[in-house]
């Protein structure tokens, strides 16, 4: 599926936090989305999978017009792991996962057993079988973002929204995060903060700064050093890794 | 009886060595999940038997059976022929099914707000009265005793119902209304509002009480904050089924809305369900079957916030499985919390208020420290 994005802009209060920012995703390809703290990534984000209503643009998922469609039609297509995944209330992960099939359900509908095998595999996917009756509360935070990504699996949807879906977790579940989306070869766009990761997943990236596209491209194109020290105000020089041969980047003040 | 109770402590404890570790697998699944509510349909039904034969006149358990087995039934079942005496069918039908069948509803509606309550506002604390309906109910009902709504002979019967429903309808849609101010009604200014509204309604009823001068008045209005069945009868009683049965109905189908409100507005909405529209439509139905309740019994604290817990620790946060669970439990406990009131101190019959706590707040304190029981988490 492809996501177009067209003259987003958000303002909340008077402060605009987006400011006309137009974003496109083809099929299958996995975007990225980069920039600093407060930039407007996450604000960008949410108005296009509706949970902010922007003030202008338009998004469209193939021929689906998101902000003027129920929610419930966007969400059998589209699948978001969002940034807070608190609960208060304890679920099994089982159970946490099984919430994934809601858009796919009539009110009275009972979960069958298509719904456990979609189930069983979104959990299989990320590794969590053995954590199946665990409570979601008693999981480490790694362990959470896998089972929130579980859910979005099991929501079967053929596109997939990320906000910084790696954040606060160890490098072994960052890239386990990572290659788990890539595996499932749908239309990505994720907001990331980590430059390396986004130079080895995406096969484009927009940099957001200020609430406007800074630049977007290749990320070879992208992760310059000049692009980089404007996007975060600090020194960067860019290099090609000896070891992986993708791109690295050496920081200083 | 005794056999029973012990059972149940059997079993609470069988449950508890289960829960005490972090494996949610056994909790309420299968087959164990139906024996369980069988049991608690069981357990209602010898409660409404046993509440209704002891009072004033004990009437013998087996004869009390014949008669309510005959009345349910409308004479398949059980026969009156072994009853003794005449006055028990009078004392049964007339006196004492009423009040059973109040405390039967009465605790199923409580615990079904609760539960939903929590839901809506994502928080372990909920009660059916977090929306300021308590507050509210106390200043409509402490007008309708002190200060009253003029001479008609309708509202001067009804007046105190009257007053704490109203009382409660209103607060709880200004409660509304001004969580709606500005955007959406997170739970977060939901529960600020209802605070703030409550403490406004409060000190109302407290100005109320200050320039009152009728000690008998101020009286009534303690006892009715205590909350009392005493005023259950037939009469009343259609009323007050049709709406806590109607709600539970309602809410026995909306578990897959209940189950995605517990993850936030946000997730929800990526999970195609809108819950500001849901959340408004709940609290009306909660504010209905609340102000309903309060308006008959008074305030009876207590059997909302935990009765949904102690569900939750028994059959998981599911609320599929969680709801059923809930209203029955609720109302098992209300019966007997019922039959301590009027038992527990010889011809004196306590305001129930005081029993549910007296109980409730035990109960908890043994979820929590035994069985590691951390508020649903």
């Amino acid at each position: 599926m492809e996501l177009v994005a067209k003259g987003m802009e958000v303002r909340i209060g008077k402060k605009e936090i987006v400011k006309d920012v137009s974003v496109y995703v083809k099929n299958k390809q996995f975007v990225g989305l980069i920039g600093p703290n407060g930039c407007g990534k996450s604000t960008l984000l949410k108005s296009i999978y509706k949970s902010l209503i922007p003030q202008r643009g338009a998004v469209f998922l193939n021929d689906v017009d998101v902000l003027k469609s129920p929610e419930k039609k966007v969400s059998q297509n589209l699948g978001v792991v969002g940034q807070f995944n608190e609960i208060s209330f304890n679920l099994s992960v089982q159970q946490m996962v099984m919430l994934g099939r809601t858009p796919h359900k009539k009110m009275l509908e009972s979960d069958n057993q298509t719904d456990f095998a979609i189930v069983e595999e979104a959990l299989a996917r990320t590794n969590l079988l053995e954590y199946k009756h665990r409570g979601y509360l008693s999981l480490s935070g790694g362990e959470k973002q896998r089972v929130i990504l579980a859910r979005t699996i099991a929501q079967q949807p053929k596109f997939m929204i990320l906000d910084e879906p790696t954040n606060h977790l160890d490098i072994r579940y960052q890239i386990e995060i990572l290659s788990i989306v890539k595996q499932l070869n749908i239309g990505v766009l994720a907001a990331l903060h980590d430059l390396e990761m986004a130079a080895q997943y995406c096969d484009y990236l927009y940099a957001m700064k200020d609430g406007e596209v800074y630049a977007h491209g290749t990320p070879k194109e992208v992760l310059t050093s000049a692009t980089i020290e404007a996007l975060y105000q600090i020194k960067c020089q860019t290099y090609t890794n000896p070891v992986t041969h993708g791109i690295g980047f050496a920081y200083g003040l | 009886m005794i056999i029973i109770i012990i059972y149940i402590i059997i079993i609470f404890r069988e449950k508890s060595e289960i829960l005490s570790n972090d494996d949610l697998s056994k909790l309420g699944t299968g087959k164990r999940y139906y024996w369980f509510i069988f049991l608690l349909v069981g357990l209602i039904l010898l409660s409404v038997v046993y509440s209704v034969s002891i009072g004033q006149v004990n009437i013998p358990f087996a004869q009390s059976k014949e008669i309510v087995l005959h009345s349910l039934t409308n004479g398949m079942l059980g026969s009156l022929d072994k009853v003794d005496n005449e006055s028990y069918l009078n004392i049964i039908l007339q006196v004492r099914m009423p009040r059973v069948i109040y405390a039967l509803l009465i605790g199923i509606g409580l615990s079904l707000c609760g539960t939903v309550m929590q839901a809506v506002v994502q928080n372990p604390l909920a009660d059916p009265y977090i929306l300021g309906i308590s507050s509210g109910a106390s200043l409509g009902a402490t007008f309708a005793i002190l200060v009253g709504f003029g001479s008609g002979a309708y509202l001067l019967q009804m007046g105190v119902a009257f007053g704490a429903f109203a009382g409660a309808m209103l607060t709880s849609i200004a409660v509304l209304l001004l969580s709606s101010i500005g955007g959406k009604a997170t739970s977060v200014k939901l529960v600020l509002s209802g605070v703030v509204i409550g403490a406004l309604c409060g000190s109302f009823s407290s100005l109320i009480i200050y320039f009152a001068n009728n000690a008998e008045g101020i009286k009534t209005v303690a006892f009715w904050s205590m909350g009392s069945l005493a005023s259950s009868s037939w009469d009343r009683t259609p009323i007050m089924a049709i709406v806590v049965l109607l709600g539970a109905a309602l809410f026995l189908f909306q578990h897959r809305v209940l189950n995605t409100m517990l993850l936030g507005d946000e997730s929800a909405v990526t999970l195609g369900i809108n819950l500001s529209a849901y959340r408004k439509f709940y609290m009306m139905v909660v504010a209905l079957v609340t102000g309903t309740m309060v308006a008959y019994s008074g305030m009876i604290g207590f059997v909302g916030l935990v009765i949904p817990h102690i569900t939750r620790g028994i059959f998981g946060t599911d609320h599929k499985r969680l709801m059923p669970g809930t209203l029955l439990l609720g109302g098992l406990f209300m019966i007997w919390a019922d039959i301590l009131s009027r038992t527990i101190i010889h011809n004196v019959e306590l305001p129930i208020g005081i029993i549910t706590s007296v109980i409730g707040s035990p109960l908890f304190i043994y979820m929590i420290v035994k069985r590691g029981y951390n508020f649903g988490g």
